[in-house]
């Protein structure tokens, strides 16, 4: 039958020209990690190699950028600068649970005495609070992590957890279309500017990614006194959530100014696309991401970036967990020690984009001056939870609609 | 009803005359076999239906009209939560956003659709190939790659914008974060399918009924509205039912591609389950969408269980 000769042919076309799409999109980062996931457990079980090296298994479930930095730059800085380790780098992320499975094979390593295959994690132990009830988290602090002494107190999030590299939101802005001296300096003229110049200003939606989310928190402290200490708490304060709607009101008088009559995005990324085809000139982006697009050519290199000088936008800090049963503990130790020298985390910031999680004070001149416009030893922290939740809800009902909540 | 009823008969009478088929093979041997066996085979289908499809329904729509009381800890049979579905302004603007949307792109999806499997049933030329291979080609992208592509192609300075400047037009308006922007992504992934029902309805037109309304002076449109409309009407009511249901449920593309508010309800239930952490109203939010949805099967389970009018 010719029909089905035809409808065979139209369906490999097809998947053929599928297959060809998926390959050259650029959203196709799962076959360039499938590798080094599957890979990986083998390189684990793998005996000690020769030489006499003693292997620090590092695991890592963060994006790409990260288990490739580690891989490729970290790895052979650590192991030359300490010759008597061999740095093992195991990429978990999307499997499974990720680090969070290593974690639980730990804990049960510990409880049999057995080698738990793991030294260091680039995870934050806080969110299974069991495992470091159980004590499968050797405490870090200047007493063994001798480095950690440059760190400031406030990026620490745990003391089972070392903050090495942070991020921040930062506003970005196209330096060929808003001249120096109109770039807002606080969130106040921030306001007055989009009001100024509709449709020239996009952040996304707070659920959504956090570029928006920190930047609706910006709006949260500028209505609560500028002190983001009083969001502490695991449960919102009703006296604070009753000043929210000052917050959506002064969001809300922004909405029909933001791009295309309030369009907010669905994501981190597709507001620096806004920002690099030209669409708008000012946006909300995570500190690291603009880095990196920036480096990559995605983003044009007239975009900028500036943080609040009154108050900044939220961030936070990536820490490093050392597992207390490791067999090769002081490796471990080490390891996190070279994270937090001088070196690397110059290689935090020129590599990844990141914040130094020690102080600005101690990188090189030349890298405290090419960053100046958003340095900041002042990272407030948003604790997220239940807070994000009356976030989100508040925004979606009261800044993104035009229906009002409660009328009928 | 009546009268392109009669033509009709008139004309499949003088078709089956023309193109005298053989009579089906008669199967009654073997019935009362065929009979038990087919119950072992469509067993498994079944089973997995029940399981996965029906008891997590059931189950959902229990819980939703058994509010147990925090306090005494006493449930009670109530339409409280559906209740509060109707009494919050976002989420009935939602629900009628998702109902706009879906008939807006089920009405996109005819209009679309009904020209192009006209051509490909009729059209004797070569080009025919070419406009079906295109027309299967959406069955072949992943919705996210779409969403991509059109964000790409119908942005702000995206390559339309650059087209229609090259052209002169300004002052283009992207789709992009719109609801516009929801329909054209859904009816570009629905054509397919839509195509093919059709085309397969059409085809079961035979060229003798067409060419016998012609030898009477039927016109074109003629044609069009008293022939191919009524003896496709099966064909479209399945694709006005699947792709009613498709479209009332999508989640990627009116993700990706919609406002920010209203959203469609597949959009609204993610939200409300993994943002507010509001599980039970997720589940009455998809105990409404599947009400919708099932009222919509029904159609379809009736309009495939009648038999053909001949």
């Amino acid at each position: 039958m010719p029909y089905r000769k035809f409808f065979a042919v139209t369906l490999l076309v097809g998947i053929l020209i599928g297959a060809l799409i998926a390959c050259s999109s650029p959203s196709a980062p799962p076959a360039t990690s499938a590798p080094a996931a599957t890979s990986a457990p083998a390189a684990t079980n793998a005996p000690p190699p020769s030489g006499g090296k003693s292997v620090v298994n590092f695991y890592t479930d963060g994006d790409t950028n990260i288990s490739d930095w580690i891989a490729n730059k970290v790895k052979p800085a650590f192991e030359k600068a300490y010759p008597q380790y061999e740095l093992k780098v195991t990429t978990v992320r999307g499997v499974g649970n990720g680090v969070a499975d290593i974690a639980a094979r730990a804990q049960a390593a510990m409880q049999t005495g057995a080698d738990p295959q793991a030294e260091v994690f680039d995870w934050d132990p806080r969110g299974r609070p069991e495992y470091i009830q159980a004590g499968v988290f050797e405490k870090l602090s200047p007493a063994n992590v001798p480095n950690a002494k440059n760190v400031p107190e406030a990026y620490y999030l745990s003391e089972y957890g070392m903050p090495y590299r942070g991020s921040q939101v930062l506003l970005a802005y196209d330096s060929s279309k808003i001249p120096d001296n109109e770039v807002p300096k606080t969130f106040a003229d921030l306001v007055t500017w989009v009001k100024a110049h509709p449709g020239q200003f996009v952040y996304c939606r707070p659920d959504k990614g956090g570029s928006g989310g920190n930047f609706v928190v910006r709006a949260l402290y500028e209505v609560t006194g500028k002190d983001p200490k009083i969001f502490q708490s695991a449960d919102p304060d009703p006296k604070i959530l009753a000043e929210f709607p000052k917050a959506w009101e002064l969001l809300r008088s922004m909405h029909d100014s933001i791009y295309q009559n309030g369009s907010y995005p669905a994501g981190n990324n597709p507001v620096l696309e806004l920002l690099a085809n030209g669409s708008v000139s000012m946006a909300t982006v995570w500190s690291d991401q603009s880095r990196q697009a920036l480096d990559k050519g995605v983003l044009p290199p007239t975009i900028k970036v500036v943080q609040f000088t009154d108050l900044p936008m939220p961030g936070s800090y990536a820490p490093l967990s050392v597992v207390a049963g490791a067999k090769n503990k002081q490796g471990a130790l080490d390891f996190v020690n070279f994270m937090l020298s001088v070196e690397e985390q110059t290689s935090v910031v020129k590599d990844i984009g990141g914040f130094p999680a020690i102080e600005w004070k101690y990188l090189p001149q030349d890298l405290q001056t090419q960053f100046t416009s958003v340095i900041t030893n002042n990272v407030p922290y948003w604790p997220g939870g239940k807070w994000s939740t009356e976030r989100d809800k508040g925004w979606y009902e009261n800044v993104a609609t035009n229906i009002k909540q409660g009328s009928p | 009803m009546t009268r392109p009823y009669n033509r009709k008969k008139i004309f499949m009478a003088t078709a089956r005359a023309l193109t005298a088929q053989p009579a089906p093979p008669a199967a009654a041997k073997r019935r009362d076999l065929s009979g038990l066996f087919g119950y072992v085979l469509i067993a498994p289908p079944v089973a997995i239906m029940l399981l996965l499809i029906f008891y997590p329904a059931i189950e959902a729509v229990i819980e939703t009209i058994f509010v147990s009381d925090a306090q005494t800890g006493q449930t009670t049979l109530s339409l409280q939560n559906y209740i509060a579905f109707f009494q919050d302004p976002i989420l009935r603007a939602n629900l009628t956003f998702t109902v706009l949307v879906t008939l807006a792109t089920v009405f996109m999806l005819f209009v679309v659709g009904y020209p192009l499997a006209m051509y490909l049933r009729f059209s004797k030329s070569r080009l025919a190939g070419t406009v079906q291979v295109l027309t299967l080609f959406p069955l072949f992208v992943p919705g996210v790659i779409l969403a991509f592509a059109l964000i790409r192609f119908l942005g702000t300075h995206g390559m339309f914008d650059t087209l229609l400047g090259i052209v002169g037009i300004s002052g283009y308006r992207t789709p992009y974060l719109q609801p516009q922007g929801i329909v054209i992504a859904l009816v570009w992934e629905h054509i397919p399918f839509t195509v093919l029902v059709l085309t397969a309805g059409l085809r079961q037109v035979e060229d003798a009924v067409i060419e016998s309304a012609r030898d009477v002076g039927a016109s074109g449109w003629q044609i069009f509205t008293r022939i191919l409309l009524p003896l496709t009407t099966r064909s479209a009511l399945i694709v006005f039912c699947l792709n009613v249901i498709g479209v009332f449920g999508a989640f990627t593309l009116p993700y990706l591609l919609g406002p920010a508010q209203p959203m469609m309800m597949g959009v609204s239930m993610q939200q409300a389950f993994n943002n507010y952490q509001d599980r039970i109203g997720a589940l009455t939010q998809a105990v409404l969408t599947f009400l919708i949805c099932a009222a919509v099967g029904v159609l379809y389970v009736r309009t495939i269980t009648r038999p053909r009018e001949r």
